[in-house]
């Protein structure tokens, strides 16, 4: 904890600059970008939220860095050490096995795989055969439930000293990481709302999910259908035509506005791992997190699609009051300073919705959002605003399409944005 | 929609009712001696159990627990040196039953050390479960360095064990002779099987998930101390246990 401490806000904030330049022109050679970045200490708040692992290293993912935005190496590190606890031995493996549904292995499944295939977030993932068919079975690590708790406790502190933030400020936003992470430790309801998204969203043609075997599932083992595709991050890397990625990215955006709009259900997790590129579709894994939102939620969050908010005071500060982001105890200057913020916000976020088509390569998007989000972070006068901010549901709701819109950069693909979101803009 | 959701819960549940009758059987089956005690020696033993299970206390005389069975002093001196002898017996066959049900897996002879330590410990928490008001009795209130003397002849049995499988892990390399060292090896794993225990009494967790990664995490740190490893694994398992003693804080 001590390491922890030592580490001050403001090398997170040149942290999270360096990661931010990098990620969006990773070609430049890195001399030049490494000048006014104290490498050491980006590479010490890493490697000590890394030594954290489990609970803490979500929540700093959850908070500040958007794995989607960090260079590729490092990226590559964090997408592999999610938990990064040692590999399940096999005993362990099969004892948790026959514990979950009393059964021998072999009664089980008629081939598994005594090592891992791969890690997953809070468990591994290995490969099994039954009645023919070729299976992956995710198997949780024990006692990571239990450790969720107390791991967030102790981490919070350090993540809000580091952040510059005040708890009661955003104690609703750890409320919500928290309620989500010990969620993603209970694979039935993980079962549960894979098959709900995966029925509601059948109309998709490009996109797939893989089958459950729910007597093969508990709260701590789900076993499903073993796709074989490249995860997006590789098949983004790899040489893929255009009309291809933009094929994956159109049904990823599809799926997407399908998701938040009409099941008012979503994927939480927009993590390059999550998807696979199989026979020319977009498969999604992992439904460890997972968002429900209310209609009345959705409608205020979605009113800031309106393009007319950014012609009318009013209407913005009505919007604004109405998502808990302006207070009433706010005064005119404060008043000032978060429409300005917020005007500027929704700018940028609604630009590929209002495109109407959108060519998510374009390295300025990115870079503008993430300078927005940098110069929120420096800013002082924001940080000095106090009060509960927001409303607990948007942290996902954010993610989602942040992390939505970093994938889209990656596969470099144009889309059509005005498909499938229901009447969004104008309502 | 929303049936098919529910229907696939409900046959889940029913399914779950009838798996956990199996675990039950399936370890139960564990419980039959592979050496069946001849029936004087087994009616004693059952009666002494009896005694100490629902009395709290061991039988206080050999003159009234002979009298109660109907059998002479005579006939039990025959089979046992003392009462506590009778006790003593009883766990080391606990403990034979164990290495008897790992040792005759199909995988065994493939195994690590490491893996059959393993392997033998989630056996022996398992077969615990049967008997953890006992063990409560006489492990609850002693730290796993504090001697137990019902379970001397118990240790005894698992020490044998425990070097017949640190000789496996020395013959592939897996274990390094580190001259006098060598012999706090097996010293080692009996404070392993001491601790395990320990752990496991106190944990709450649903399905004892935390004993599990006890054992597992333990195992690695000893067996990574006793081979060529670094010692990451200390941190590991330093950090699964600090928010534990944090929580006590």
């Amino acid at each position: 904890m001590a390491e922890l401490a030592g580490t001050g806000a403001r090398v997170g904030l040149n942290y999270l600059k360096y990661y931010g330049q990098r990620a969006i022109s990773p070609q430049t050679s890195e001399p030049a970008l490494r000048v006014g970045l104290d490498e050491v200490n980006a590479r010490a708040v890493y490697g000590t939220f890394s030594r954290l692992k489990g609970g803490p290293l979500k929540l700093a993912q959850m908070l500040s860095m958007d794995e989607n935005l960090l260079p590729p190496a490092y990226a590559a590190q964090f997408a592999q050490s999610q938990y990064s606890a040692p590999p399940l031995s096999w005993p362990l493996v099969r004892r948790t096995l026959e514990r979950e549904f009393g059964q021998s292995v072999e009664a089980l499944y008629d081939h598994f795989s005594p090592e891992a295939a791969h890690g997953a977030s809070i468990g591994q993932v290995h490969i099994a055969r039954r009645a023919g068919k070729k299976l992956a079975v995710k198997v949780q690590y024990p006692g990571v439930a239990e450790s969720m708790r107390s791991d967030l406790r102790v981490v919070k502190p350090v993540a809000l000293q580091i952040l510059g933030l005040r708890e009661e400020d955003i104690a609703h936003y750890f409320t919500e990481v928290e309620a989500r992470l010990l969620e993603e430790t209970d694979y039935a309801m993980e079962l549960r709302r894979a098959q709900e998204i995966a029925d509601a969203c059948a109309d998709l043609p490009q996109v797939r999910f893989p089958n459950f075997y729910p007597d093969r599932c508990s709260a701590r083992v789900l076993t499903m259908d073993w796709i074989e595709g490249l995860t997006l991050d590789r098949y983004a890397a790899g040489d893929a035509p255009q009309a291809e990625r933009d094929h994956i990215g159109q049904a990823l955006w599809d799926f997407y506005q399908h998701q938040i709009h009409v099941l008012h259900l979503f994927h939480a997790d927009p993590h390059p791992g999550n998807f696979l590129v199989s026979e020319g579709h977009l498969c999604v894994l992992d439904f460890g997190c997972t968002r429900a939102i209310t209609p009345e939620f959705h409608a205020k969050q979605f009113a800031f699609l309106n393009p007319e908010l950014l012609e009318s005071n009013q209407r913005l500060e009505t919007a604004l009051r109405s998502m808990d982001v302006l207070l009433p105890g706010d005064g005119p200057a404060q008043q000032t300073k978060i429409m300005d913020l917020a005007r500027t916000s929704v700018e940028l976020l609604t630009r590929p919705f209002r495109a109407g088509r959108f060519d998510f390569a374009d390295p300025s998007f990115i870079r503008a959002i993430y300078d927005l989000g940098e110069a929120n972070r420096q800013d002082r006068e924001l940080l000095s605003l106090r009060g509960a901010r927001g409303r607990a549901e948007s942290v996902y709701v954010n993610r989602a399409f942040f992390g939505l819109f970093s994938l889209l950069h990656r596969l470099r693909a144009v889309v059509d944005t005005g498909r499938g979101s229901v009447s969004i803009v104008g309502a | 929609m929303v049936h098919l959701v529910r229907r696939i819960n409900l046959a889940f549940l029913a399914g779950l009712e009838h798996r956990v009758g199996k675990v039950r059987r399936i370890f139960y089956a564990m419980d039959q001696t592979p050496h069946e005690l001849p029936p004087l020696r087994q009616r004693i033993e059952e009666a002494y159990l009896h005694e100490l299970r629902s009395e709290g206390r061991p039988p206080v005389s050999v003159f009234r627990f002979c009298h109660r069975l109907g059998i002479t002093e005579r006939e039990f001196y025959a089979e046992y040196p003392a009462l506590e002898a009778v006790e003593r017996h009883w766990w080391r066959g606990m403990m034979e039953r164990v290495i008897h049900s790992v040792e005759s897996g199909a995988e065994w002879s493939d195994f690590s050390a490491r893996q059959r330590m393993l392997a033998f410990l989630f056996a022996y928490v398992e077969a615990a479960l049967d008997h953890r008001s006992l063990l409560l009795m006489r492990l609850g209130h002693k730290a796993p360095i504090q001697p137990v003397p019902e379970w001397s002849a118990l240790e005894e049995r698992f020490e044998d064990f425990a070097r017949l499988q640190l000789m496996h892990g020395r013959t592939r390399g897996e274990i390094v002779s580190r001259g006098p060292l060598t012999a706090v090896y097996p010293k080692a794993l009996r404070l392993l099987l001491r601790s395990v225990t320990a752990f496991h009494l106190k944990d709450d967790s649903p399905k004892f998930e935390r004993t599990d990664a006890f054992i597992e995490k333990s195992v690695t740190v000893l067996f990574d101390l006793m081979g060529r490893q670094a010692l990451d694994s200390g941190f590991d398992l330093l950090r699964f246990l600090v928010p534990g003693m944090m929580r006590r804080a």
